[in-house]
């Protein structure tokens, strides 16, 4: 082995460095190790905000069971439900249409589509009604509970990662109304809580994509007090609870947690390219 | 010394680790050493088999479970490990690849027999996706008790130290090595017409840049004397497809598929450039395949591949469709100019380093003859990428090394098995001189990996070698004659 002063300077290669031992460490070890790279660092401001779109799907969740124990327990009557629904349901669909509210083609497009699902949903009301009727209504209700638990995983709160699907939480969604629709004493009253189903969990998340801002989920959350409260003291208390540890506690321990984020990049990252699918690869060519 | 190489990758199976296995016994063999290979059943390929030079394979009775790897158990492989560990009186259980199942299994028992381990890493993780997480958990408590680790490159040291939590002066550089008499070059076999021929040799994949490539070939298709030879099989062979035939490049794109790796050299000696185009590798046997056989190498710039071959040798781009097809033409540029100064047509200064008879310049290249029209059509293309880019001005500020023979020369130099064996020799005396572990070290070892549990499971293998020690003593045990 040559001295330290006069043998060669170590290089980054695997072909050069004969003088040294094979488990010789440079000082230049980790030198292109980066960490945290675009990783962004939220504020508690943000954190509180960002949550309010989870706590406005508990709420509609929340306030969908509420019209249903309403409709079980003959507090309300269908045809009450479905008339507020509807005015709702009108300013809702003013505001989403704007300027464009009184150009025809989209009028009539819209009352086709309406005119669909209430007539098809009406004729399968009894249908529906009947469907889930052999299954005991305790199975029912866990059934219920672990699909809109699903519902409320998958959901899309703006964020692009790999566990948001549309598609599965609608279903667990729908598929949540048809077992508690078996559960109610009239078709009419199962084709009023799907057409419940359909306006919270498919138009009103249409609404609140384009319009939602945190100050929203106030309204919400105090109509599900008041009918709480109207129902069962407990499970107000519960539920206001549960509501300010998500919208409280959560940002809390979310803000605090990110200093150990530790997001390790270098150049053993796979490099990143656009993966050529049918449809990108027409565009190419 | 008696070593144990195991892993779940080996003949008949071919890969790079394969290779990498068969060569390294062959050489130790050679040196007096004794070497068994441990993996698991292929197909009907089970039991003891014999290979060249006497290599004593063990292909265990054992299912592989998912990706060619067996299921992990620990415990269920025991008996089995033990037994052959303590038959063959081995000192050394040497693991390769991280997603080797038996490999870890045979090493964690390995530890728990007194015998020294040590374990190989051929490739890169990344730390962001799920399964990186679980798979670097798993590299970090099976590599807290390793003697040594080898990497073939520094980048993949420092993604196995990163990885697995493992002091850096435990982990040793010995990269991988190319047979360079097998990988000759033979310029005869290029086509004297004026074609060049582009190669690529990899399996199809995304992460093999399979999407750069399919991006680079479009941009040749007015180009009518370049061709592409594509190696190789795999889910993104579809899409070179479509772009060969959206392209209309049916006739210079050659798609050859899967083909056994002896029959490689024949395909890579009939090209002038490859071009590889991975996303990330730790060292990329490819790249010095293709230069031992005298091609240009064009490659991207990731993971190990920038300390793999000088720069002479090679020219390294971004992993990005512009930057690759800029590579390419670069290495187009030295063609153009090295085929001119084999006609006479002297464009450099330093003609000294070439012999020059009746004014041909002799150095093992196949003189490019172009056809009138081909010769147009390389020349139209040439003239427009050198407007652009100012290539031909400047090619390049090293010199490359544009001779077959030459480059299969430096690379048999820089790789070759006797070296990276002598290394890994090195290796093997350094952990045999380190002291036996107990079970109280073992145990602390696995505790630093902060994952409890596993503490359980080491402890039911423990429990089970006493049992097996109690009804098959290993003073009891047929010792295997070498």
């Amino acid at each position: 082995m040559m001295s330290v002063e006069s043998r060669k300077r170590w290089q980054k290669c695997l072909y050069e460095n004969a003088e040294y031992d094979d488990n010789y460490t440079d000082p230049s070890f980790l030198k292109d190790l980066k960490t945290n790279l675009n990783v962004r660092f939220f504020t508690f401001e943000e954190a509180i905000k960002g949550i309010t779109r989870l706590n406005n799907q508990i709420s509609c969740i929340t306030i969908f069971l509420v019209i249903f124990y309403m409709l079980y327990s003959e507090l309300v009557t269908p045809s009450d439900v479905l008339v507020v629904t509807g005015l709702f349901t009108s300013v809702g669909y003013i505001f989403y249409r704007g300027q464009k509210l009184f150009e025809v083609q989209y009028l009539l497009e819209d009352s086709k589509t309406l005119l669909a699902v209430l007539v098809f949903g009406y004729l399968f009301a009894p249908l529906l009604h009947r469907l889930t009727n052999a299954i005991s209504t305790d199975t029912i209700f866990s059934m219920t509970f672990f699909v809109l638990l699903l519902n409320l995983i998958f959901c899309d709160y703006g964020l692009s990662a790999a566990l948001v699907s549309k598609a599965l939480s609608l279903n667990a969604a729908i598929f949540a109304s048809i077992c508690l629709a078996s559960r109610l004493s009239t078709a009419f009253h199962a084709f009023v809580l799907l057409v419940e189903s359909s306006v919270f969990f498919v138009l009103y998340p249409i609404f609140t994509t384009l319009y939602w801002r945190w100050y929203f989920l106030l309204p919400i959350f105090l109509l599900c007090c008041h009918l709480l409260y109207n129902i069962s003291f407990n499970i107000f208390i519960i539920y206001a609870l549960f509501t300010g540890f998500i919208n409280i506690v959560c940002p809390c321990i979310f803000v605090a947690q990110q200093r150990y984020k530790y997001n390790i990049h270098g150049p053993w990252d796979e490099a990143i390219v656009e993966e050529n699918t049918d449809n990108t690869i027409n565009d190419k060519l | 010394m008696r070593i144990c190489m195991v892993t779940d990758f080996f003949y008949p199976s071919i890969g790079g680790v394969e290779e990498h296995v068969f060569n390294l016994s062959q050489i130790l063999l050679a040196h007096g050493h004794k070497v068994i290979v441990l993996t698991h059943s292929y197909g009907d390929c089970k039991g003891i088999r014999y290979l060249t030079n006497g290599l004593k394979v063990y292909y265990l009775p054992i299912k592989p479970f998912y990706n060619q790897c067996i299921l992990p158990t620990i415990l269920c492989q025991i008996p089995l490990i033990r037994c052959v560990l303590l038959r063959e009186c081995i000192e050394v259980v040497h693991g390769h690849s991280a997603f080797s199942t038996l490999a870890h299994e045979a090493m964690i028992i390995g530890n728990m027999l007194g015998l020294r381990t040590v374990f190989t890493d051929h490739s890169l993780f990344g730390f962001a996706d799920l399964s990186a997480v679980f798979t670097n958990k798993m590299l970090q408590i099976n590599l807290s008790n390793v003697n040594h680790c080898i990497c073939v490159s520094h980048i993949g040291k420092e993604n196995t130290v990163l990885r697995a939590r493992i002091p850096k002066e435990k982990v040793s550089v010995i990269p991988n090595a190319v047979d360079t008499a097998l990988f000759t070059p033979d310029p005869s076999k290029r086509p004297t017409d004026g074609t060049i021929n582009i190669v690529v040799a990899s399996r199809l994949v995304y992460r093999k840049g399979i999407d750069l490539l399919a991006g680079v070939i479009p941009r040749f298709r007015h180009t009518h004397n370049i061709h592409f030879i594509i190696v190789g099989d795999g889910p993104k062979r579809d899409l070179l497809e479509e772009v060969r035939e959206k392209n209309n490049m049916q006739n210079r794109v050659e798609l050859i598929g899967a083909v056994e790796h002896s029959q490689v050299r024949d395909i890579l000696v009939r090209g002038h450039i490859f071009v590889n185009t991975s996303l990330t590798e730790a060292y990329c046997m490819a790249i010095v395949e293709a230069a031992s056989c005298g091609l240009q190498v064009v490659s991207t710039r990731v993971g190990g591949i920038p300390e793999v071959l000088p720069s002479n040798l090679i020219i390294l781009t971004e992993p990005e469709v512009d930057s690759v097809y800029q590579g390419v033409i670069k290495a187009l540029n030295r063609l153009a100019k090295f085929s001119n100064m084999q006609k006479g047509h002297i464009v450099e200064t330093n003609v000294d380093k070439l012999s020059y008879r009746n004014g041909n310049v002799e150095n093992g290249f196949t003189t490019i003859s172009n056809s009138k029209k081909r010769k147009k059509s390389f020349d139209l293309h040439m003239r427009r990428e050198t407007k652009n880019n100012g290539y031909l001005a400047n090619i390049d500020n090293v010199e490359a090394v544009l001779c077959p023979y030459k480059c299969n020369e430096i690379v048999s130099t820089l790789y070759n098995w006797e070296n990276v064996t002598q290394r890994t020799e090195k290796v093997y005396t350094r952990v045999l001189a380190e002291p036996e572990k107990s079970l109280g070290d073992l145990l602390y070892g696995y505790l630093r990996s902060k994952v409890w549990p596993f503490l359980l499971i080491i402890s039911m293998a423990h429990v089970i070698l006493l049992f097996l020690e109690y009804i098959r003593p290993r003073r009891y045990m047929e010792k295997l004659k070498n």
